[in-house]
């Protein structure tokens, strides 16, 4: 079978049944896409599939032969950032970071189909993701900012929407 | 046949590091030929952003940039003894060990410095990567410069190593309980009142807004202290309505296998959450803090449990306050038995219902 | 300050975002064989026949049991005087349904698949007790080899006992005595990344353990401890978990891949499924707890008595320091001086539960703070003003007679009450956390008052 990934036309030589999960990060060493439960249940595998978010655990790579697979490894680097990226790390939306491939890929393919920053619309593309750590709200503020098309300033950290600080109260 | 609305109140505490102590954490630190500083240390980063957090109060310590601070916790050949990530003990206890070994280094670039400097090292000090003259600013050595001569003018490694371990509490009477020391290193305080909207008729309890606030001592980074907070918040939101490995505890049966039949929280579940931060210093933690990761989860399931019987008159009291037991409770209309001063709910669970074996209660 | 109170961006964060961050199972070994495990399909059995050979007779397959462990029981906690209970492997009874009885190796994962469906053995099953209260019932089942609760806290007593005050004096005293109980539910810790670890045999013997261990040195202690070894025979490497929150610190797989490492030769990698995860990885405790506290009719906590029944599944694992934790904690925010707390960790034949976020004070948070908020209720006064008047000051003392130093219950309640605009006298608005006098120091409390000098 033949795919392409991130760009590079690519031979597949594992069996047609073997999870596209399975292909991607057993055979060709792309370790993004996690195996957070292999029951579709998670979200953490997510990659795009010909643009479309697929969670790949499910996905048998017969059912791909010759589609465009992207991953995080396709959408940016540590030197060119994608906005997703500038805004996951701005906005502090990845805490351990196991979930934060498959909540990007998820996320890029709302943006892609013109996703705004509604937080209820943002809720309704991603809610099928389980973060463990972070409670999602800044990686639903991530998102929409993202959508926004702000700019990041990478050297700093957002502080959040609803918190107060009042310092030394004795 | 509506949907009521009800708000709860808790307040709580929780202690740093482990119960009775006696949990070290170690670092040690070496600077590099031109100034930039390594840092091992032992503890596990498990999302709280403990390496994030260590080395800021390394770079803090010593006087440079965050950006100059390499951090190593891979490996038990380079790192050394860190007891582990849990008891909230990886910015007080790890991160105080951290701030001794830079506490050290610190004093060794002051060292050399007065040396470099002619002058006595107690009137330098370090802004910034640059060791300055007190009072007398045009008087000063870049720490390259002073790294650079450790290594090839006097043939030294600037090193410094730290360890915090608060001595073992104990148990000096076990009849009562009595300890000879504080058994933690610090107590965290927080309080949080939830507002719920109960469905009396699916019986179907939503959280929908979690005001809190924390005491945390010192916000050493205030971003993954609000993400301990969130993250903690979704915690204790599961915890208190919607998880539970055995949904007909105390029998095993129909135990989730997945996230389709184990309730983790999801982005549907999420309430507002206002935060507020306290900061009442520590007396002996890294810059006054105090520990945050696992309080964050607490307060929340008795304001939950607290709020529901404020809109609908019913106590849940066993979690997770499920829609099951919402309408059950309500069906049932339960009233506390009252006998003279005593008042008494929940008699259907006690163990003096229940069990043969043990009794429990004021008469008891 | 410069970095302290900034926000910096995460050390990792990038490498977050670009799918740089290596956990352990991202890490290829070449030559890395698949382990599973053989689990008990019954709650409480008696076992006998272990049969592996047909397993270890399949191309390229090891298998380990309990005879191939060096120190088959070792107490995580021993240090702590917690003794040893737990075999690593089951010998010849399981107690829990997914009890580890015998881990396999093989080339590929379906292969260590079809080498455990090889694996037999006879199970005798016995009545299984689930129920924590029915423990202490004359014919309940004994399903620990020590009975039914844990009988090992200091001086061998068989619960954890905390006494303070005069507990009859002030039930005696009390306007009004209530009474709950308060049933907090097992729940995963369902971290993304599941259970995992990969074993490497090194050529100068060493074994090289790449964990998602939540704790380095202790995971290391524990290998060393069962396999026997000093040290410097082990390199934990990780530091890098995907989520954690108390599940990652059991030590469930690294001992075992040790072990097969080095019976095979080979690296050997675990990666638990996610079904796995969660049908077989230890859990947060159910907690029973009942509390009567004796209080007054103007809202003073005189006396608090409580039960705590620790659910502990089949083994001790953490909980005696966990109901320790409790017990130190069970007044919660609160100065009550009058105090009877009996704490027992109970054994049923559920998976061994450990520690999960808040371990041991989660659970009396919430029978606590929910008990307050009845008392509020039946006395009539404001949820509020009930805490702040009993709130822990400087000066008061806690359950085990340590004074407090800088408790900051009032100030979180009062910064709380403003925020939702719940509107409290001007007494209790001026409140603040300094050491109790006039109104704030009634008779009951001056003798639990301590120095926080002391300390």
């Amino acid at each position: 079978m033949n795919l392409t990934v991130n760009g590079v036309a690519t031979s597949v030589e594992s069996a047609p049944l073997t999870s596209l999960l399975d292909v991607l990060r057993e055979e060709l060493g792309i370790t993004s896409p996690k195996a957070g439960c292999e029951q579709g249940g998670c979200g953490a595998c997510t990659v795009l599939v010909d643009g479309e978010a697929r969670r790949s655990c499910l996905t048998p790579v017969a059912a791909v032969d010759g589609a465009a697979i992207t991953t995080v490894e396709g959408l940016g680097s540590p030197e060119h950032l994608a906005p997703i990226q500038q805004a996951f790390t701005h906005h502090y939306a990845a805490q351990c970071g196991f979930c934060t491939s498959g909540m990007m890929m998820a996320a890029q393919a709302y943006l892609d189909d013109g996703g705004n920053d509604d937080h209820e619309a943002i809720q309704d593309a991603l809610g099928g993701h389980v973060c463990r750590c972070t409670g999602y709200v800044k990686i639903i503020d991530a998102v929409a900012a993202a959508a926004r098309g702000e700019s990041f300033d990478l050297s700093v950290t957002a502080a959040g929407t609803s918190m107060t600080n009042l310092g030394g109260v004795s | 046949m509506a949907v009521k609305t009800g708000r709860g109140f808790a307040a709580i505490e929780y202690p740093t590091g482990m119960n009775q102590n006696g949990d070290p954490s170690q670092a040690w630190i070496k600077v590099k030929p031109d100034g930039r500083i390594d840092v091992f240390a032992g503890t596990s980063d498990i999302g709280n952003g403990s390496k994030t957090i260590q080395s800021q109060i390394v770079a803090e310590t010593i006087g440079v940039p965050y950006e100059w601070i390499t951090y190593d916790n891979s490996n038990t050949d380079s790192s050394p003894v860190c007891t582990g990530t849990f008891a909230s003990r990886a910015t007080f206890v790890a991160g105080k060990a951290a701030e001794k070994a830079a506490e050290n280094v610190r004093q060794k670039i002051l060292e050399i410095a007065g040396k470099e400097l002619e002058i006595d090292p107690a009137d330098l000090e370090i802004i910034d990567g640059e060791v300055i003259a007190k009072g007398a600013p045009q008087k000063k050595i870049s720490v390259p410069d002073v790294a650079a001569a450790a290594t090839w003018t006097y043939g030294e490694l600037i090193t410094g190593t730290g360890a915090q371990l608060k001595p073992f509490a104990t148990i000096v009477e076990p009849a009562t309980g009595k300890v000879d020391l504080p058994p933690h290193s610090a107590i965290s305080y927080a309080s949080c009142s939830a507002e719920v909207e109960v469905d009396d008729e699916t019986g179907v309890v939503t959280v929908k807004r979690l005001w809190q606030c924390y005491d945390v001592g010192k916000s050493i980074n205030p971003t993954l202290v609000e993400g301990q907070i969130e993250g903690g918040a979704v915690q204790g939101l599961g915890l208190g309505v919607l998880e539970n490995c055995y949904p007909y505890y105390p029998s095993v049966e129909h135990r989730g296998s997945s996230f389709g039949s184990y309730l983790a929280p999801g982005m549907e579940d999420l309430p507002q959450i206002d935060t507020i931060i306290i900061e009442n210093p520590s007396a002996d933690g890294p810059y006054g803090a105090k520990g945050i990761g696992e309080m964050a989860n607490n307060a929340q399931p008795p304001a939950i449990a607290s709020a529901v019987f404020d809109a609908v008159g019913v106590w849940v009291t066993e979690l997770p306050i499920t829609p099951e037991r919402v309408l059950r409770a309500l069906q049932a209309k339960a009233e506390p038995a009252r006998d003279g001063k005593t008042v008494v709910f929940d008699a259907a669970l006690s163990v003096n219902t229940v069990s043969t074996g043990i009794t429990f209660g004021a008469a008891a | 300050m410069k970095a302290v109170g900034a926000r910096v961006p995460r050390y990792d964060g990038v490498a977050h975002v670009t799918g740089h961050t290596m956990f352990v199972d991202d890490l290829k070994i070449p030559g890395a064989l698949w382990a599973k495990a053989f689990r008990s399909p019954v709650h409480n059995a008696g076992m006998s026949n272990l049969d592996t050979s047909k397993a270890e007779a399949m191309p390229g397959v090891h298998v380990i049991t309990w005879n191939d462990v060096p120190l088959l029981e070792y107490g995580h906690l021993s240090a702590l005087g917690i003794p040893a209970d737990e075999p690593l492997l089951a010998k010849d009874e399981v107690r829990y349904l997914g009890q580890p009885i015998a881990i396999v190796a093989a080339p590929s994962e379906e292969a260590a698949m079809a080498a455990v469906a090889a694996i037999t053995a006879d199970f005798d099953e016995r009545p299984a007790l689930f129920d924590v209260r029915k423990a202490f019932d004359a014919d309940a089942p004994q399903i620990h080899a020590e009975g039914n609760w844990y009988r090992h806290f200091e001086d061998e007593m068989d619960r954890r006992q905390i006494r303070k005050g005069n507990i009859d004096e002030a039930f005696d005293k009390a306007d009004l005595i209530v009474q709950g109980v308060y049933r907090p539910a097992a729940i995963e810790h369902a971290p993304i990344e599941t259970q995992v670890c990969q074993v490497v045999p090194e050529a100068n013997g060493r074994l090289t353990i790449y964990s998602c261990t939540q704790a380095l040195y202790f995971s290391m202690g524990v290998v060393a401890a069962h396999l026997q070894l000093p040290l410097n025979k082990l390199k934990v490497v990780g530091g890098t978990v995907g989520g954690g929150f108390g599940g990652k610190v059991d030590t469930a797989t690294e001992t075992l891949c040790a072990l097969l490492a080095q019976k095979s030769g080979k690296p050997v990698r675990w990666r638990w499924t996610r079904e796995e995860e969660f049908l077989c990885s230890s859990t947060r405790a159910p907690w029973h707890m009942e509390i009567a506290d004796a209080v007054t009719k103007d809202g003073w906590i005189l006396g608090r008595k409580m039960l705590t029944l620790h659910d502990s599944g089949a083994y001790a694992r953490f909980s005696p320091y966990g109901l320790t934790k409790h017990s130190f904690h069970h007044t919660g925010a609160y100065s009550i001086p009058n105090l009877e707390f009996d704490g027992y960790v109970v054994y049923t034949n559920r998976t061994p539960t450990t520690a999960m976020r808040g371990f041991g004070v989660t659970s009396v948070s919430f029978a606590t703070e929910t008990h307050m908020s009845r008392i509020a209720l039946e006395l009539g006064i404001d949820p509020y003003e009930l805490r702040l008047k009993n709130a822990n000051r400087v000066g008061d003392t806690s359950p085990n007679q340590i004074a407090y130093t800088d408790p900051s219950t009032v100030p979180t309640i009062l910064a709380i009450a403003d925020a939702v605009g719940h509107d409290l006298t001007p007494e209790y608005k001026a409140m603040t956390p300094g050491p109790r006098s006039g109104a704030l120091l009634p008779e009951h409390l001056v003798g639990q008052l301590g120095n926080p000098e002391d300390h």
